[in-house]
């Protein structure tokens, strides 16, 4: 094997290879061997409740998407509730599908060439992935009977080189896992809401704090080998306005006119435009994107200008 | 241009400040004034203007190509 060196420019298309390694094969085994120790089995963990009742709190009211408007006044408890479940299933779905994409992105790399050294932990990832698909969507079709469609379709764009790709599609699972956690986070310590509700969060929490350790670093790793091959300016600036859009629409997809309309809101484009444009909710998501934001600062994804 | 279509050149404009005029023939797409990311919200207005939900699994991305095609397909009653 040839001595690593700092310095090295990667040679490999994925270029998690080249340099000083050991700090990452540290943080890997550490992170392998704690999923090892937390693993548990998805389908015996969880008491599932025949319903859980529609008349107490699914969402904790600070998460809900009209929170700090003028609307948290304007609702009867009872709409608010019913507002608080169908988001509470929006986000679950939300999940179901941005697992999908990232299992896609992760299973297409694992044992390729510039992923040696992560495929160990990706097969904890992967694994850990399904699970969490698994109770995300069993919460949905057991107590709301669906799933929310995804709204996402690829257009045909012209593609970017393969290292380039790479650091977008960790980013963007990061950037996922991160914005997730938020709401895992609030929703397993908020004891108004039913315990099976506390229960998904609070473990989903407890594998993706291993996901986001690893995002970051790789995320980190990537961006650095881009930068020791000589990213051009153009290229990036397109990365920055990338993930800067990415972040804005991944915030507006807890605005559904579908959910408005489950909970018995009319002309819930109308509203989805007046809450996104509302002063409250910019300083929400800042809330809920501030460790992202401040992460791609700190690695020089994003500069003074976002 | 008729006015069914007003809200969808208005939204692409405040999407595109530098664009001037979109013929109707333009290629949405391939001049990105639509990528991936705001097709989202796109697809949430266009819903709001038809009055309907579409089947995302279902659609058939040169529909949503120019400006005319979009009237063809889904303005028209
Ligand atoms: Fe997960
Ligand atoms: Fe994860």
């Amino acid at each position: 094997m040839p001595m690593p060196s700092v310095n090295t420019p990667s040679t490999g298309p994925a270029g998690t290879t080249a340099g000083d390694d050991t700090e990452f094969r540290t943080l890997l085994d550490r992170l392998s061997d704690k999923a090892t120790a937390d693993y548990y089995n998805p389908f015996t963990t969880f008491d599932w409740p025949p319903t859980i009742p529609a008349d107490g709190l699914w969402m904790s009211p600070e998460l809900l998407s009209v929170h700090g408007t003028g609307l948290m006044d304007e609702l009867s408890p009872a709409q608010l509730q019913a507002l608080g479940r169908w988001e509470s299933v929006n986000f679950y779905s939300l999940n179901v599908h941005g697992i999908r994409e990232l299992l896609i992105e992760v299973t297409r790399r694992i044992h390729t060439t510039g992923f040696e050294l992560p495929s160990e932990f990706f097969h904890h990832f992967i694994g850990e992935e399904n699970d969490h698909m698994w109770f995300f969507a069993t919460f949905c079709l057991k107590y709301a009977d669906k799933i929310y469609p995804d709204r996402t379709v690829k257009l045909p764009e012209a593609p970017r080189a393969q290292d380039v790709e790479n650091f977008l599609v960790f980013a963007r699972i990061l950037i996922f896992e991160q914005i997730v956690d938020h709401y895992n986070v609030h929703l397993a310590a908020d004891q108004r809401l039913h315990p099976t509700v506390r229960h998904i969060n609070r473990l989903h929490h407890q594998d993706e704090s291993r996901h986001i350790a690893f995002g970051c670093r790789l995320v980190q790793l990537l961006w650095e080998r881009l930068l020791d091959r000589g990213l051009n300016e153009a290229d990036r600036l397109d990365l920055r306005d990338y993930l800067g859009r990415y972040l804005t629409t991944s915030m507006e997809s807890f605005y559904s006119p579908a959910v408005y309309r489950d909970a018995g809101l009319t002309d819930g484009f109308a509203l989805r435009r007046r809450l996104l444009a509302h002063p409250a909710r910019q300083a929400a998501h800042a809330k809920v994107l501030h460790k992202t934001t401040d992460f791609l600062h700190r690695i020089g994804v994003f500069d003074a200008r976002h | 241009m008729d006015d069914a279509i007003k809200p969808v050149v208005d939204w692409l404009r405040e999407r595109n400040p530098t664009v001037e005029e979109i013929p109707e023939d333009l290629d949405l797409i391939e001049n990105r004034l639509i990528d991936s990311l705001a097709f989202m919200e796109f697809i949430l207005l266009l819903e709001d203007v038809i009055g309907r939900e579409l089947h995302l699994d279902q659609i058939d991305v040169d529909q949503f190509r120019t400006l005319r095609s979009l009237t063809d397909h889904f303005l028209k009653r």
